[in-house]
């Protein structure tokens, strides 16, 4: 048995499967779609190879450029609102002295939900006509207001379910945090007479950083990647105001069959993620100091 | 030590074999059942298709059919539908239907196409004519050609003049209408008394009942634009009204434009009503269903709708509460249109197309399938259960038979017809139906204007007929 499990070979055996499948559902997909996308593949016609004219269209095609705006709005949403938010919040519920498992449970319960199941719940909040919100304002004598049919208001409308689906998730890796902090560090700064606001931004907050820009890596990259709430709940509309760059492309390979553009759209959102990850890592994150406490 | 490694060898072996046998599994299901052994026990029928179903030597088969009769207001086509799976099984031995109901839009724009894609459509599916759909599936080789069929049961010369031209090409048919209908207005006849309006049969008296209801916090036209076919399908009666009724035809020719004065009047007028309110608030997050609640709700006093939507106000279906206070007028000449303003939109593009990977047993099945379905009785039971217009043709004596107030008024519009044109949805190629659905919701959400629409529209049309002209 020892002298069999010195043999290297052996040890590629177990992986071979492993690694043909890796191949067969990952690798070789991408190496496909990253053909399709010089191609005008529609799934029915043999493809013909176009160069680069899918890239040409999809700068020039202005529906696309504003689903990239709308992915901007998002990721601007969650790291200059959703973050400085999810802290206060994180910082709120540490210095609650009772029922702190309630509070944590409470804020964690929306990220165990399914999007589709957060979607639905949300499209009935927001309903015209026998929506909460609408429900309230229709109480008070005003106007309902039709948040995911109007373009104004459809975009915030998402963000904001959105927003409540993952803050819980952040918020409880923030709280996590905070409870590591050891209290002696706390208790010297009272002891000072340091106000809690005071110890709070002076002293919670930077011995958190690492974990902040966790949350706001995460942040970057689920607001790149987002797409199943805009396609629950409006699919991208009305008249595009809600489209994201995932949900573009979806609509275009899969809806409309254009395999070829889908695939370059792909592409692309895969390019712009790489280069705004990477330079969050370099810019940020490498500067930071080990936090020692 | 030796052995060990041949028997972690065949255990790896074992793994590969089961995922192999996984890999084939799948494929057996996909492929024509004639291919996987596990599920026929005797051998496959295709060496001896002819002679060799001998009533003993039973072989059962499963033949995939996709529906989209989905929902409380289908439910009288899903039961003309299931009686004629019913006979049909009786007829073929060994036959079982498998029924597939998927959404029409999802269907038609979504899953199928996907299918057609990977090459694995249903045996038996439902499917739009026109150069968007069956056409060009057929022209891919995906769809079985109907014209041995058709020739064997004898029924093609029964079919309406013309209304298998969008199924067919190169002169075969690739598929079969199942009725017709003709999009118009319906009215709820309850609000106009109450308001004292005359039915919407000319323009003044469409407009002032417009204006009329506005004013008393009546929606004028319940509409539901979440998916723009609804509201395209307006835009295609107002193109025949103010552009004249031979226009659809022509954007594939090259010989109308979308950006051409009249094609944009007729968007113009569109957003005209838009800007004056005559449609529901919201309508962008509304949808088809929710539309036809606005007005069987009493919320809206008009619906620009399909003919087929007739079959909604009966006592015991959905719209069974405005029951007998419906009716339904053409949209009316509009003052300046182009073209002979008596006529009608009418379309024979939604039937069942038949996959053409299929053995000798499955085109049994569709042939029989096709005798069933395509039967002056299943037609005149459309038509007088469903409202559905028969796309064969029936005696007067059949049609006479029509006892529902509403379907005999969208047959008097028929009759009353000029000519007819067809909806553009079943003209243009797939990638400007798109289009048109994309740039009508940016008009509705006033981000927009007509010239923008008709010019964005052209664009892609001008690059379709380029690519079709090659």
């Amino acid at each position: 048995m020892r002298a069999t499990l010195k043999n290297p070979y052996i040890y590629l055996l177990f992986v071979l499967p492993t690694i043909a499948l890796y191949f067969l559902f990952f690798i070789y997909p991408m190496l496909t779609s990253f053909y399709y996308g010089f191609t005008n593949y529609n799934g029915l016609n043999t493809q013909d190879f176009i160069g680069l004219d899918n890239f040409v269209n999809a700068f020039q095609d202005p529906d696309f450029r504003n689903s990239i705006l709308n992915n901007i709005y998002i990721l601007l949403f969650s790291c200059c609102i959703q973050v400085p938010l999810i802290v206060i919040f994180s910082l709120l519920i540490s210095n609650v002295k009772r029922l702190q498992g309630f509070y944590k449970t409470t804020v964690f319960m929306p990220s165990i939900l399914s999007t589709s199941v957060i979607g639905i719940l949300w499209g009935y909040i927001y309903d015209p006509d026998v929506g909460l919100i609408n429900s309230i304002l229709k109480s008070l004598g005003l106007e309902p207001i039709y948040f995911l049919a109007d373009m104004k208001w459809a975009l915030w409308s998402i963000l904001i379910t959105n927003a409540w689906q993952w803050m819980g998730f952040y918020i409880v890796l923030i709280l996590a945090a905070i409870l590591a902090i050891p209290r002696d560090i706390e208790e010297a700064a009272m002891i000072d007479g340091a106000t809690g606001v005071q110890r709070a931004w002076y002293l919670t907050v930077p011995l958190i950083k690492p974990v902040i820009n966790v949350v706001i890596m995460l942040s970057i990259a689920g607001a790149l990647r987002v797409v199943d709430i805009v396609l629950v709940m409006t699919g991208g509309g009305p008249a595009g105001a809600t489209d994201v760059m995932a949900s573009y492309m979806v609509n275009q390979a899969i809806k409309y069959g254009d395999y070829g553009y889908g695939s370059a759209l792909s592409i692309i959102i895969f390019a712009i993620a790489l280069v705004l990850t990477a330079l969050y890592q370099i810019v940020i994150v490498r500067r930071q100091e080990k936090v020692e406490y | 030590m030796h052995k060990k490694l041949v028997s972690s060898l065949a255990v790896s072996m074992a793994m590969s074999a089961f995922l192999a046998a996984c890999g084939s599994n799948d494929g057996n299901n996909t492929s024509s059942p004639s291919a996987s052994p596990s599920e026929s026990a005797s051998p496959s029928p295709s060496a001896s298709p002819s002679e060799s179903a001998s009533p003993e030597k039973v072989e059962n088969f499963t033949v995939s059919l996709r529906h989209i009769q989905i929902g409380d207001a289908q439910k009288f086509r899903k039961a003309i539908l299931d009686d004629v799976v019913a006979k049909t099984e009786a007829e073929v031995p060994g036959l079982k239907f498998e029924l597939d109901p998927v959404e029409d839009q999802v269907n038609r724009f979504t899953k199928l196409p996907a299918e057609m894609a990977a090459g694995n459509p249903p045996k038996i599916f439902d499917v739009f004519g026109g150069a968007g759909d069956t056409q060009k599936y057929a022209a891919a080789g995906r769809m079985l050609d109907l014209t041995p069929i058709l020739d064997e049961l004898g029924i093609k010369d029964k079919f309406l003049s013309g209304v298998l031209e969008p199924f067919s090409v190169d002169g075969k048919v690739y598929g079969l209408p199942i009725g017709g209908n003709t999009e118009g207005i319906f009215y709820n006849t309850e609000l106009f008394a109450q308001y004292n309006l005359n039915p919407p049969t000319t323009w003044d008296d469409l407009i002032k009942a417009a204006d009329t209801l506005k004013a008393n916090d009546i929606t004028p036209f319940a509409m539901g634009s979440s998916g723009a076919w609804v509201p395209n399908m307006l835009v295609n009666t107002l193109i025949g009204r103010v552009a004249g009724e031979k226009t659809n035809n022509g954007f594939i020719t090259g010989e109308v434009k979308w950006n051409s004065p009249d094609v944009l009047a007729a968007y113009q007028l569109y957003a005209d009503w838009e800007k004056a309110g005559y449609f529901s608030k919201g309508e962008l997050g509304k949808d088809y269903d929710g539309m036809l609640n606005d007005f069987v709700a009493g919320k809206a006093g008009m619906m620009f709708d399909g003919s087929w939507r007739s079959s909604a106000f009966k006592n015991d279906a959905v719209g069974g509460a405005i029951a007998g206070k419906v009716a339904f007028v053409s949209l009316p000449a509009v003052p300046n249109g182009k073209g002979d303003q008596t006529s009608v939109n009418a379309n024979y593009a939604n039937g069942y197309g038949f996959s053409s990977d299929v053995n000798e047993n499955e085109k049994k099945a569709i042939t029989a399938f096709i005798k069933n379905l395509y039967s002056d009785e299943m037609q005149l039971r459309g038509l007088l259960e469903d409202g559905v217009l028969p796309s064969m043709k029936l005696s007067e004596a059949s049609v006479a038979q029509v006892s529902d107030p509403v379907v005999k008024q969208v047959l008097d519009v028929l009759a009353n017809a000029g000519a007819s044109f067809p909806h553009f949805d079943s003209v243009v190629q797939s990638k400007v139906y798109t289009e048109t659905e994309t740039q009508l919701a940016k008009l509705i959400a006033g981000k927009a204007t007509p010239q923008q629409v008709g010019d964005a529209i052209q664009k892609v049309q001008d690059a379709e007929n380029a690519a079709a002209a090659k």
